[in-house]
C-alpha cells in the first residue's frame, strides 16, 4: 500500500448534509476523523479527503504544490456531491486555507476553519521566502518544533510526517496569497474555532481572518486548553460540539 | 486558478452493496469512465470514478508526477467506497487497467475488470528507441503533441476530454508501473474479465492476449469487439461494452449464476 496505514481517507454515509472535512499540512485525514465520527453521528455524511503527498512518504511533499492540495479538495467535493444537496467544508491550518479558497470557488453552504492562519506564521520563513526554492534544493526538511499539545498522550498517537518540507513553506506563502486576495468575496456562514495557547498559529491569526471576510454570518469560538490541533487535543468534545451546532443553524437557514 | 477540466471531475453514484471502482487512462480523466459508470449505476451498483494524480488539471502537473501517486489515487478511491460497499470490483481502462491489477494484489476484491490494457509500453519504435534516454530528453522536450482523438464514433471524439499532449517524464513510470502489473499477474487468483476491441490501432490485442495468458487467476475470460479503436467506454462497441462488465459484476457478487 502507498497510502499509509490509519493515513487513509474516510467517507461515512448519512443524510443529505455533508461535510469536506481537511487535515493540515504534513498531518493526515486521521487527525479529522473523531470530528466526522461525531459528525456522521450526527447524521451527517461526512468525508475526510487526503491531501496529495501526504499520508504517504514525506518526500513526496517536495513534489507537491498548493494548487495539488486544492484539487484534492475538488476531487473529495465532486465524490460529496453525488449523494448531498448542500455542502459544509472545514479545515484544520492549512485545510482551513483551503477550504476559505475552495469556498471563494464553489458553492458551498458553511465553512468551518480551526487554527487557521492569516499569514505565514513562521518569521524565519517570511525572511527568506524569495530564496526558499533554493534552499530547499539543498536542505529539504526542517524539524518541527517541541509539540504544543495539552494531552501528550494524544501526540504519540498522532500520524504526521516527522519534519516540514521546507518546499511546503513556499506552497503555504503562495496559497496564503491566494487566500487574502478572496477573503473579502467570502460571504457564506463561517465559523473559527482557534486556541489562545495555539503555539504553531497564534489567536491573533483568527481574529485578522475574522476581520477580512465578506461574511455577514461569522463568529469566533475561543479555546483556552488546546494547542495547533484542536480537532483532537483536550477541548475537542467542545470542537465538535460547535461544528454540529454550526451546521445545525445554518442549515435550517438555507433549508432545501 | 488551476482546477480540475470541465467534465474531467471524478464522480460518485450511491446504490447497493457492490462497489465500482473506476479508473480511467493514461492522460485522460474520468469522463472516458463516466458513461460506463452511469450504466452500472442504472444496473443498481454503487460506482466511484477517480480522478489519477497529475491528471484532468494541465499537462504540466504530469511531470511531477509518478506511478506511486497513480496507485495512491486509487487507494484513496477505494478506501471511500469501502465505507459505503461490502463487494468492490475494480474497473480500469488501458493503464487504469494496469493499476486495477496491481491493486488486486494487496487489497480485497471480488473480481477485475481490464479494458484495453496494455502488456507494456506501445510498440511504437521511437519509445522503444528512447526509451533509456527519455527522463534527461523530457528536460529539454517535455510534451509531445497527441494527433486528433482517433474515434469510429466522432461524436464521443468531440466528447473526449483529455490532455492534447504526452508528457514525456511520465513515460519511464508508465514503464514501471506495467512491469509492476506483470509481476503481480501470476499471483492473481481473482475473476478477471478482460475487453478489448479487435481494431484497437494504439494497442493491439496482443497485449490482452499477453495479460490473459500471464495471470494466475481460473476464472478468467476476454471478449474482443469490433468497429472501435483503443477508448472502447465511448467509441461505437460501448453498449456492449457496458452490458458485458454489468453482467460481470452481476455473476461475481451472486446476484445472478
Amino acid at each position: 500500500m502507498i497510502v499509509q496505514d490509519e493515513g487513509e481517507p474516510f467517507f461515512f454515509q448519512g443524510g443529505r448534509t455533508g461535510c469536506l472535512l481537511i487535515h493540515g499540512a504534513t498531518g493526515t485525514p486521521k487527525e479529522m476523523r473523531w470530528l466526522g465520527e461525531y459528525l456522521a453521528s450526527q447524521g451527517h455524511t461526512v468525508l475526510g479527503c487526503r491531501l496529495f503527498g501526504h499520508a504517504t512518504k514525506q518526500q513526496d511533499l517536495l513534489r507537491a504544490r498548493w494548487f495539488d492540495w486544492f484539487t484534492s479538495v475538488e476531487d473529495a467535493y465532486h465524490i460529496l456531491s453525488g449523494s448531498c444537496d448542500q455542502i459544509f467544508i472545514a479545515g484544520v491550518s492549512l485545510g482551513g486555507l483551503l477550504s476559505l479558497l475552495f469556498a471563494s470557488q464553489f458553492p458551498v453552504t458553511g465553512l468551518i476553519g480551526y487554527s487557521t492562519p492569516y499569514s505565514m506564521p513562521e518569521k524565519i520563513a517570511v525572511v527568506l521566502r524569495p530564496v526558499l526554492p533554493l534552499i530547499s534544493k539543498v536542505w529539504r526538511y526542517f524539524p518541527k518544533g517541541e509539540p504544543d499539545w495539552h494531552d501528550i498522550e494524544l501526540h504519540k498517537d498522532h500520524l504526521e510526517y516527522p519534519s516540514y518540507p521546507i518546499r511546503v513553506a513556499t506552497e503555504l506563502h503562495l496559497i496564503i496569497d491566494e487566500v487574502q486576495k478572496v477573503l473579502p468575496s467570502i460571504t457564506v456562514p463561517v465559523l473559527i474555532i482557534h486556541s489562545k495557547k495555539d503555539a504553531s498559529v497564534p489567536y491573533q491569526h483568527a481574529e485578522k481572518i475574522y476581520k477580512a471576510l465578506g461574511s455577514q454570518d461569522k463568529e469566533i469560538i475561543w479555546l483556552e486548553n488546546s494547542g495547533h490541533n484542536v480537532t483532537r487535543d483536550t477541548e475537542r468534545q467542545k470542537v465538535f460540539l460547535a461544528t454540529a451546532d454550526f451546521i445545525r443553524r445554518v442549515s435550517t437557514h438555507n433549508p432545501q | 486558478m488551476r482546477q480540475i477540466l470541465k467534465g474531467g471531475e471524478p464522480f460518485f453514484f450511491p446504490g447497493d452493496e457492490v462497489g465500482c471502482l473506476l479508473t480511467h487512462g493514461f492522460t485522460a480523466t474520468p469522463q472516458e469512465m463516466r458513461g460506463l459508470g452511469e450504466h452500472l449505476a442504472s444496473q443498481g451498483r454503487t460506482v466511484l470514478g477517480v480522478r489519477l494524480s497529475g491528471h484532468a488539471t494541465d499537462v504540466r502537473d504530469m511531470t511531477r508526477s509518478r506511478w506511486q501517486d497513480w496507485i495512491a489515487s486509487v487507494e484513496d478511491g477505494y478506501q471511500l467506497l469501502e465505507d459505503y460497499c461490502s463487494k468492490i470490483v475494480l474497473i480500469g481502462f488501458s493503464t487504469g487497467g494496469a493499476i486495477s491489477l496491481y491493486l488486486a494484489h494487496t487489497l480485497p476484491t471480488i473480481g477485475v475488470v481490464v479494458i484495453s490494457t496494455p502488456h507494456e509500453l506501445p510498440s511504437d519504435p521511437r519509445i522503444r528507441l528512447l526509451r533509456p534516454i527519455i527522463r534527461p530528453l523530457s528536460i529539454f522536450y517535455p510534451f509531445n503533441p497527441k494527433g486528433p482523438p482517433d474515434f469510429y464514433d466522432p461524436e464521443a471524439a468531440k466528447a473526449r476530454v483529455q490532455y492534447n499532449h504526452y508528457p514525456l517524464r511520465a513515460v519511464p513510470e508508465l514503464d514501471t508501473l506495467f512491469l509492476k502489473m506483470q509481476e503481480v499477474l501470476p499471483l492473481l487468483k481473482v475473476p478477471v474479465l478482460f475487453l478489448h476491441s479487435k481494431n484497437d490501432r494504439f494497442i493491439p490485442p496482443e497485449h490482452m492476449n499477453a495479460n490473459f495468458d500471464l495471470l494466475g487467476s481460473v476464472d478468467k475470460s476476454r471478449i474482443l469487439v469490433e468497429r472501435s479503436n483503443h477508448i472502447i467506454t465511448c467509441d461505437t462497441a460501448r453498449e456492449q461494452v457496458f452490458k458485458a462488465v454489468s453482467d460481470f459484476a452481476e455473476r461475481i457478487s451472486g446476484k445472478r449464476e
